[in-house]
């Protein structure tokens, strides 16, 4: 699938709920957990507010600030680029002769801009289902991408062997990582990376610096040419437990059972599942919920999360060419929190780890 | 300056009681108060990407998913931070408020409260802003237009830190020249700058770079070595919350836009004192710049004010004594040469100080 295969389902969805545009936006602000509409419609990801238009003739617009970003945001698949200083105000001239108007992204605009914009388009019906359901599944270059951020995640994991030492503070190890995974060609990184003897959870870093006997969580999340991939590693300061290693045996384990259960036509939840059985043999029943866990894994974006989080309460099917992370991630009160996952792409055959070596303790010298 | 937000802040930004006291926050809290004398309570939102008003207040500058302080005019204050309780122990390093709770508290923690200031309310989800609309029936008040017109002006701890922020550009544009000089490729020149301001300690370091001899600008997208002259980066670095930024500018050959804005930032400089008009500034950067024309980046943004945050509102008038501004020269020509030149200064009564300059090479 390319990005014309997919911007061909979204058109077949508009004229199917009879709309005549849709109006994609985002703030800018870009996160992890927030989809980003523009992104799927036009391939660019903005410094500013941003808008995409897609009429049902197949024709788009895009409208970036600040305006002279405008140059650049002709790079992507769309003709007609509009710089304006005002997003909003360029998009409601924008679609002054449209009828039927979906929109997308409002859950997500700060206050400012989706006020004005429910204003200038009263009658608007949210069409973020119709775009993030023809994303479900990823294009081939966004797997190709997926997989290059996967091969800076690991080449940043060996960073982080080489350098973590005590004394060091986990905002400075974070930066540096962030920095090393650029220097590769990852243009941003969710990298949360904290350390303790027992943690609750992984963290944004913070200038706690590491001691011997802590156990170091890092997310790496390196973005390569928009689209994230995730590893999920646990690392001792000094040498591990005999215990520790015999749980984070188990908590490997339960990834494993979850790959295994990934299946074309398989509801995510049962992943979920698949992971909780291998814990719950175990007696951690109780860790399995929140506060200890919300989920086993989730969608990467930016542009769209689908197909979700790994957890209970999510049935989508699986469908081959979805690219998501499982990571059982799990509170355990003998060790703390201990983070193990790999990001996969749904294959006809199952779940394809994109990552090189799979999640194991490894430790730095203490 | 817009520049490419990152999905997560990563760098050193604990609260340092030793560069921000404690009283520089009960101070600002103070004023606020006294401005709205039949206030008793606040709201104040941020987000990882606009927090300005709550960095301000608290010095919580939210990372990840956003936060909201909520001031009493007798008591302690409160910090709510998205994520779930177990973030609570990266959260308490970030602020001097100790008493803290998962954002899903706030409906039950400000119920009832009567005519409470909402200071940030633009950043916030439009969900975010009916619950607190239904709590507080309908009273709140918008402080946050009050709470920028504090922030203007920079008390001598502020102005530290933006020197701090300055100094760690000057390292920064040092390393792209070294880094060209060394013959390196675009984009090796715009890490070289990243990797000097982190070993400085910045908090957050962000940039901009041409591929066009400095016509466009654009954020760092992949690796591109090939090797630009001249070559135009924008830098903005953060310290202690507060940023600085400025534009870097080499070229190894006669530089006739590069010289023309070196000459207009000069003169410019010359003029800023309190009471200068902005628009006067403008005026006479504009009828200097034949045969250049106004490059697009600077031409609604010739001068802003900076702190803690990168894009400001705009709308000031004049230059008024104990504000900070990044002022910025751009030049353009369709088919000719562009550049772009900058520099912080702090503006006093009489003239301003130059906390930064470009350097043209």
């Amino acid at each position: 699938m390319d990005f014309h295969d997919r911007l061909a389902d979204i058109l077949a969805r508009m004229r199917e709920a009879g709309l005549d545009c849709i109006a994609a936006l985002h703030d800018g602000a870009h996160f992890i957990e927030k989809p980003d509409p523009v992104t799927v419609l036009t391939g660019f990801k903005s410094l500013g507010p941003a808008a995409a238009i897609l009429r049902s003739d197949g024709s788009s617009t895009l409208i970036v600030t600040p305006s002279w970003d405008a140059e650049r945001a002709g790079e992507s698949s769309v003709r007609r680029v509009i710089g304006a200083h005002d997003c909003i105000a360029s998009l409601g001239d924008e679609l002054g002769q449209d009828a039927r108007i979906g929109l997308a992204g409002m859950r997500f605009l700060p206050s400012s801009m989706a006020d004005r914009l429910g204003s200038i388009v009263p009658a608007a019906q949210p069409a973020d289902k119709l775009i993030f359901d023809a994303a479900r599944t990823k294009t081939d270059d966004e797997i190709a991408h997926a997989r290059e951020a996967t091969r800076i995640a690991e080449l940043g994991y060996r960073h982080m062997l080489a350098i973590a030492k005590p004394g060091m503070t986990e905002d400075e190890l974070a930066a540096e990582l962030k920095w090393q995974m650029k220097s590769l060609g990852a243009e941003d990184n969710f990298l949360l990376l904290c350390a303790g003897p027992h943690n609750r959870a992984v963290q944004p870093s913070t200038g706690r610096r590491f001691q011997p006997g802590d156990i170091i969580l890092a997310e790496i999340t390196p973005s390569y040419r928009g689209q994230l991939a995730q590893i999920c590693r646990t690392v001792t300061v000094g040498e591990a437990s005999a215990q520790l290693a015999d749980r984070y045996a188990l908590v490997v384990r339960a990834m494993d059972q979850g790959i295994a259960a990934a299946r074309p036509g398989v509801p995510m939840a049962e992943v979920c599942r698949a992971i909780n059985a291998v814990l719950e043999a175990e007696g951690y029943g109780e860790y399995c919920h929140p506060p200890h866990i919300r989920r086993r894994g989730h969608g990467l974006g930016f542009a769209s999360v689908r197909p979700g989080d790994v957890a209970l309460d999510n049935d989508t099917p699986l469908e081959p060419g979805m690219v998501f992370m499982i990571h059982p991630n799990q509170y355990l009160p003998e060790t703390g929190y201990l983070l193990c996952g790999e990001p996969v792409l749904l294959t006809q055959t199952g779940a394809e780890p994109l990552t090189a070596e799979k999640a194991a303790l490894a430790s730095v010298s203490g | 300056m817009f520049t490419q937000h990152p999905t997560l802040l990563i760098g050193p930004s604990d609260w340092d009681q030793t560069r921000m006291p404690k009283d520089e926050f009960d101070r600002r809290i103070a004023a606020l108060w006294a401005a709205f004398p039949d206030a008793s309570q606040a709201i104040v939102f941020g987000s990882a990407s606009r927090h300005a008003e709550l960095a301000y207040l608290t010095n919580f500058v939210p990372k990840l998913e956003p936060g909201i302080a909520l001031l009493v005019r007798t008591g302690a204050p409160k910090l709510l931070f998205g994520g779930g309780p177990n973030m609570v122990g990266a959260m308490k390093p970030l602020t001097f408020i100790t008493d803290m709770a998962p954002l899903n508290a706030l409906a039950k923690l400000i119920a009832g409260w009567d005519s409470p200031l909402l200071i940030g309310g633009g950043h916030m989800a439009s969900a975010t802003r009916k619950t607190i609309a239904e709590a507080t029936s309908g009273t709140i008040r918008d402080a946050t237009p009050h709470v920028w017109s504090m922030m203007r002006r920079k008390t001598p701890i502020e102005l530290a830190a933006i020197r701090e922020a300055c100094t760690i550009l000057d390292r920064a544009a040092a390393a792209i020249r070294n880094a060209a000089q060394a013959g390196a490729g675009i984009t090796t020149a715009v890490l070289a700058a990243e990797r000097a301001a982190i070993e400085a300690r910045a908090q957050d370091v962000r940039t901009l770079f041409s591929r066009d001899g400095g016509r466009t600008l654009r954020p760092f997208e992949a690796l591109d070595d090939t090797r630009a002259d001249p070559l135009q980066v924008y830098v903005a670095v953060r310290r202690f919350n507060y940023w600085a930024e400025g534009f870097t500018r080499l070229s190894n050959a006669p530089d006739e836009a590069g010289e023309l804005a070196k000459a207009l930032l000069r003169a410019a400089l010359a003029t800023v004192k309190g009471g200068t008009g902005i628009g006067v500034l403008a005026d006479a950067i504009a009828s200097g710049a034949s045969p250049f024309q106004i490059h697009p980046v600077t031409q609604a943004a010739f001068v802003s004010t900076i702190g803690l945050s990168l894009d400001p509102p705009t709308g000031d008038e004049v230059f008024e004594s104990g504000e900070v501004y990044s002022v910025r020269v751009g030049l353009t020509a369709d088919a000719g040469q562009h550049a772009i030149v900058s520099a912080m200064i702090a503006v006093r009564d009489d003239g301003n100080d130059v906390l930064w300059q470009s350097r043209i090479a």
